[in-house]
């Protein structure tokens, strides 16, 4: 579903990624580990297509970083969740705004604009906090809120890139739970962390990132 | 496209970013309303300086041994010509009189009862040919004609007023060239802030798949609208400015049409190719 064949990135004069293969299978967790500043950020944006590589080739289900035209590219990102450690959340709207913004931006039809983003913020657990600003939530709120975002075009994988990064460890451990369950549904989760205690709790495959360089793997029954 | 969403989304935006919209219409209004300004004052010059210079008088000495009939013949068949408004006869005694009150002698008195002046006719040109080239043409006409004797006009004076008006309308094109890129350039600049204050909605519309159509509709249509009330702004203000001149100086400082429909035109074509290059700057996939 999701595959890296020896890509290589730079980022100026600067190389980011140097010879990364990798392999996410459709509905697997997947950690990616490593220190700030070691690529993973800009392996995530990758997935999505923000960069594109200087050697390699990417796969994102049926399509390929170096065949894949720029007018295509949003539709590639219509399969693909995002979030981030500062939620990008549009400070001028309410919750559900910021939720259905994302349905109504690719031209879907109004009625089911309404019925899914209700359906979202139910399963993100924020229905009930619909009409609040992003101002008056909680930083574990405005990530639900960025989760709900990110999931109501039903993409097939969601990248999370250090989710849980502004969060105090108990509300870091129910988003990594919330991951966990929309894992459990069907959806492939690629979550970039260096918080290496958090992740020991809900065990999944994890790809260690060294100064651009995908160094080792470790399976789940390892993260100890 | 559901361009319902697109024009909420465009109106939304007003109200996202009341300030930088308010200065953005500001900022269109008053370059608008500066190049209306120039272009008016400009207009009513060339007009005023048109009406006073470009009446040129040909006077077209008869041939003193015409008979009353060629005269007659003569007067018709210049009248008849396309260059020609008005024509009209000096008899000698007409001329005499001219004379007279001009210099104050009587020239009969001198030369023994004997009036030396011929009869003219002053032949006044439509304001077209305020052009040595197209007179010297009209003159070579006149003069094919039988019992004409000879066609007098200022000539460098002629020439003087179209040097200084070819000058005059060159500095005009240029400075108002000059104000009009400092306004576009103003107005470009404001529109980008406008958009730069947005990049975060620029930037989650990427991410969600929205394509490039349809981030930069919003906008375009929102740079579009600004430039419509910038630009209807400044008419009210052109209109207000001349009504207020032609108080002050008494006179009729009339704003032609076309000025409103141009600055109207103007204030829309900035206001699109402004938001359309600047939110294309945010688009990179």
């Amino acid at each position: 579903m999701i595959e890296l064949f020896n890509v290589s990135v730079k980022l100026g004069h600067r190389g980011v990624l140097d010879q990364v293969s990798l392999q996410i299978n459709k509905g697997e967790f997947v950690y990616l580990i490593g220190k700030t500043g070691t690529g993973k950020t800009t392996l995530l944006r990758l997935i999505y297509m923000d960069v594109f590589p200087d050697r390699g080739n990417v796969i994102i289900d049926s399509y390929s970083s170096s065949t894949i035209r720029q007018r295509h590219v949003p539709f590639l990102r219509r399969k693909v969740g995002v979030i981030f450690q500062d939620f990008k959340l549009l400070p001028d709207r309410n919750v559900f705004e910021n939720v259905a913004f994302a349905m109504q931006v690719i031209g879907a039809p109004q009625k089911t604009i309404k019925a899914r983003t209700l359906s979202v913020l139910t399963r993100v657990g924020l229905h009930h906090k619909r009409y609040q600003m992003p101002q008056r939530l909680s930083g574990g709120e405005k990530q639900r809120v960025a989760i709900a975002r990110a999931l109501i075009n039903k993409p097939f994988i969601l990248l999370a890139d250090e989710p849980t990064g502004n969060l105090d460890p108990q509300v870091a451990k129910d988003i990594l739970a919330l991951l966990e369950s929309i894992n459990r549904s069907g959806t492939a989760i690629l979550m970039a962390t260096h918080n290496y205690d958090l992740i020991r709790q809900y065990p999944h495959r994890t790809l260690v990132l060294e100064n651009g360089r995908l160094s080792r793997e470790i399976p789940p029954e390892d993260l100890d | 496209m559901k361009l319902l969403f697109l024009i909420k989304e465009g109106f939304l935006g007003f109200r996202r970013a009341r300030l930088a919209t308010l200065i953005t219409i500001l900022t269109i209004s008053l370059s608008l309303t500066l190049i209306g300004l120039f272009g008016l004052v400009v207009y009513h010059l060339s007009d005023g300086f048109k009406k006073t210079f470009s009446r040129i008088n040909l006077e077209v000495y008869v041939d003193p041994t015409a008979t009353a009939s060629q005269i007659t013949d003569l007067q018709t068949q210049i009248s008849s010509m396309d260059a020609v408004e008005a024509v009209r006869y000096i008899s000698p005694t007409e001329a005499l009189q001219s004379f007279k009150s001009s210099f104050g002698e009587d020239m009969v008195e001198v030369l023994d009862g004997e009036n030396p002046l011929q009869p003219s006719f002053r032949v006044t040109l439509k304001s077209d040919y305020a052009d040595v080239e197209k007179i010297q043409q009209v003159k070579q006409k006149i003069e094919a004609i039988s019992s004409v004797d000879e066609i007098v006009y200022q000539e460098q004076l002629v020439r003087l007023v179209n040097e200084y008006f070819f000058a005059g309308t060159v500095t005009a094109i240029a400075f108002g060239a000059t104000i009009f890129l400092i306004s576009a350039i103003l107005i470009f600049n404001t529109i980008r802030l406008t958009i730069h204050s947005r990049k975060s909605v620029i930037e989650i519309m990427r991410l969600v798949g929205a394509t490039q159509s349809f981030i930069k509709a919003p906008f375009i249509f929102e740079g579009v609208l600004q430039g419509l009330i910038g630009s209807l702004i400044a008419c009210l203000g052109l209109w207000l400015i001349s009504g207020l001149l032609a108080a002050l100086f008494a006179t009729t400082f009339a704003v032609p049409w076309f000025y409103y429909i141009f600055l109207i035109i103007t204030g829309i074509f900035l206001g699109l190719i402004g938001s359309y290059f600047s939110v294309g700057k945010y688009l990179r996939f």
